[in-house]
């Protein structure tokens, strides 16, 4: 049984596995950290005061001023319209289609990248926004007040986005797989799945308010706002400035339901590294089992893709979990449910760390692909070339094998230490005596080492 | 608080005995390894079986080695044999030699690798074969199948007298022109002696290693739109140059991703992919029109 298909329809190449050697050096500087970070931690938080300096008030206002927001929403609003044109128009070859690399590569990837280091440069781009704000401006021009909006129940806080992450995922690497055949999500699909994602987050809008969903529930904002947590530009009170980084995310867990959409980042981003590898026997056998109950291969597949995200998901947050109950045992500990929301973004680092670690190869390639034939024949028919750069194609040789396997390691690690430096920082805080505060993270410790340990795992396994 | 520390710093060292536990996995992959080749048929084969067909497998896996044929195209009702050689089909006498584990030993199994099977109504049979220990790489050239006539089952009375005429044969003629005339003078053979007719009757080979050892360029054989014997695993160092083949029985685009390579298979045809390795990591090739993966390539740095 070796014919369980490739389940990306973009990946013209895979990473060859982290060689031992390596995983043998990644797995012992994170040990020696995580014990340098047991003894020589800081007794004062750090990153929990509020450091921001406003930047130029020029500058800001040229970023923020009105205008600069229209043209941002409209160009956000034109791409978006672009890539569902593209998908419900243009060719089924998914690599030659602008729709797919440019939701699931560009934004999708990019956009937790580039957030990471500047902050939030989603949020003045994301179309669904600009449209509710546009139809509430609308609404407030022609009817003379603002409209009203139904009470977001506070309880569901942030797990429609956490649901809607994994949904994405789910539309990516488990709804493209099909039995026998590597067809991947075709664009056509992708445009629908769009389409529909559109209607239902401009609905959730009208009900509950743009801003108050862009919050919660919507997706991407939610997503990529998370890392933007961890960047050094920050708007507060209509004013750009710079903030010190990793800063705001401490205060980003506060709604419930963040910890969910951390551990699902971090749960999906595993089971596609994992898919192909540490998994796939696992994968085949319960394909196997499912196929051999008459259920059609396609829905095995599927069927069985599901149960195995849903495990990650399961998997991650109950060592998260039990991080947390470990944690409750020192003297002096807040509550279960505080403990809970209070260290989830201590996660955000790890969440990004898997990201690089798994995608940083694809994101490089794919983006020649965006910058070149994808962008000046974005329907994939030879039939335009806007940019003169239709025939141009992906060089694969600007990364070695080499490269990408220290900078997979190397974000692996540094996740886990910017992952302990939060949980530390945020410990301080809880405990009031800095020893048991520094007891408390051996919990924590525990946990970091675990996930940073099984990416690396993840890394390893040749996926043969 | 001392007792807590007491519990907590062995804790603490568990912890990180897990991590390196955990850490400690890695790779280990018992892998198996599954040699493919279509069976052509050869200039002096008898004339009915101008269509025979099929394809053959042999895979090594945990010190064992398995085997699979399956024909069609032949006589219905009859008994045929096969045995696995360490040459190529194309040697002046098709496979060259029997394959034996311990050479100079048994000309029976276990010491050989031999098939016996009788095709059905259709004219369409298969058989497998089973070793419990491994052939040694680059010996397993090709498989040869014969009509297991009168002589070839009972009147050499045991498989062992069959084969060792077989391969003295194989050994000691080395005229060309033999085949022609044992095709064209084809009549089963019921009177003469063993030894002419065991060379007349091989009816097709299909090519594995073709004996060449390293140098031998691998195939990968498309029958019905999927690879024989699942996809194929080819690993490279960067700067090395890859070498392989793709013969499909109908008409297909292949599609080397990565290096972006593509060339048209027609039916029945072979193509050669010949390309230095250059772009380090894992690709897949696939037939394009249906985007079935045939091959798994690697390039290590």
């Amino acid at each position: 049984m070796s014919w369980l298909p490739f389940a990306h329809a973009l990946v013209a190449r895979q990473d060859l596995p982290v060689p031992a050697w390596l995983f043998a050096w990644g797995a012992s500087i994170v040990l020696i950290v995580s014990f340098f970070a047991l003894a020589a931690a800081w007794r004062k938080p750090r990153f929990e005061r509020e450091r921001w300096r406003p930047l130029g008030a020029g500058l800001s206002r040229a970023l923020l001023s009105p205008p600069t927001q229209v043209v941002c929403g409209a160009i956000g609003v034109f791409l978006l319209g672009v890539a569902i044109y593209s998908g419900l128009r243009g060719t089924e070859a998914p690599d030659r289609n602008f729709a797919l690399t440019f939701l699931f590569v560009t934004c999708w990837l990019g956009f937790p990248f580039f957030s990471a280091i500047f902050g939030d440069v989603f949020r003045p781009f994301n179309p669904w926004r600009a449209v509710g704000r546009a139809a509430g401006a609308g609404f407030q021009l022609i009817a003379g007040q603002r409209s009203a909006h139904l009470r977001y129940p506070e309880k569901l806080g942030r797990w429609p986005a956490a649901i809607g992450l994994i949904a994405v995922v789910w539309l990516e690497v488990v709804y493209g797989a099909s039995g026998g055949v590597a067809v991947g999500l075709d664009p056509h699909a992708c445009a629908v799945a769009a389409l529909v994602y559109t209607g239902y987050t401009l609905a959730m809008m009208a009900l509950f308010g743009t801003e108050e969903w862009c919050e919660r529930g919507e997706v991407f904002s939610v997503y990529f706002g998370m890392f933007s947590q961890l960047g050094f530009l920050g708007v507060e009170d209509g004013r750009l400035g710079r903030r010190m980084p990793l800063s705001a995310a401490t205060r980003w867990a506060t709604l419930p339901g963040s910890a969910a959409v951390v551990i699902a980042s971090i749960a999906t981003t595993s089971f596609d590294g994992a898919q192909e590898g540490a998994f796939k026997e696992a994968i085949e056998s319960v394909f196997e089992w499912l196929s051999e109950t008459g259920m059609d291969l396609t829905t095995a597949l599927r069927l069985t893709d599901t149960i195995f995200i849903a495990l990650c998901f399961a998997g991650v947050g109950l060592v998260y979990l039990l991080g947390v109950r470990g944690m409750r045992t020192v003297r002096g500990a807040p509550s279960f449910a505080k403990l809970r929301a209070g260290f989830a973004h201590t996660l955000i680092p790890i969440a990004l760390a898997y990201l690089v670690a798994h995608y940083f190869s694809l994101f490089v390639f794919q983006e020649q692909a965006q910058f070149t034939y994808l962008l000046s024949d974005p329907l994939g028919t030879a039939t335009t070339d806007l940019f003169g750069t239709a025939s141009g194609g992906i060089d694969f040789t600007i990364l070695s094998a080499n490269a990408i396997w220290y900078v997979q390691v190397g974000a692996l690690v540094v996740g886990h230490v910017l992952g302990l430096t939060l949980a530390h920082d945020r410990a301080l805080a809880y405990w009031p005596d800095y020893r048991d505060a520094s007891r408390s993270q051996y919990w924590m410790l525990a946990v970091m080492v675990a996930f940073t340990c099984f990416g690396l795992y993840l890394l390893s396994v040749s996926n043969g | 608080m001392k007792q807590a520390r007491k519990f907590l710093l062995p804790l603490a060292v568990l912890a990180a005995a897990i991590g390196l536990v955990a850490c400690g996995g890695g790779s280990d992959n018992s892998d198996e390894e599954a040699v493919a080749g279509a069976f052509e048929v050869l200039p002096g084969a008898p004339p009915d079986y101008a269509k025979v067909s099929g394809d053959a497998e042999l895979t090594r896996a945990d010190g064992g080695t398995t085997a699979e044929i399956e024909l069609s195209g032949l006589a219905p009702n009859t008994a045929y044999v096969a045995h696995l050689h360490t040459g190529g089909c194309d040697q002046p006498d098709a496979g060259g030699p029997h394959f034996q584990f311990e050479k100079g030993g048994s000309e029976e199994p276990p010491n050989e690798i031999h098939f016996e099977f009788e095709s059905d109504a259709k004219g369409e049979g298969s058989a497998k074969a089973t070793a419990d220990q491994e052939v040694p790489a680059g010996e397993a050239g090709s498989i040869v199948l014969h009509l297991a006539d009168d002589h070839g089952t009972a009147m050499a009375a045991s498989h062992a007298e069959f084969a060792s005429l077989f391969v003295h044969e194989g050994e000691d003629h080395e005229e060309g022109d033999d085949h022609g005339d044992d095709g064209a003078g084809h009549d089963q053979g019921d009177d003469h002696g063993g030894e002419q007719d065991a060379h007349s009757d091989k009816i097709a080979c299909a090519e594995l290693e073709g004996g060449g050892g390293t140098a031998a360029v691998p195939t990968i054989v498309v029958r019905n739109g999927e690879p024989v014997g699942g996809i194929k695993q080819l690993e490279y160092s960067a700067g090395e140059q890859i070498r392989f083949k793709v013969s499909s029985d109908e008409k297909e685009e292949i599609h080397v991703h990565g290096y972006d390579l593509m060339q048209d298979v027609p039916a029945g045809g072979t193509v050669e992919f010949d390309f230095p390795a250059d772009i380090e990591g894992i690709f897949e090739a696939e037939l394009e029109g249906q985007g079935v993966q045939i091959l798994e390539l690697t390039v290590n740095p």
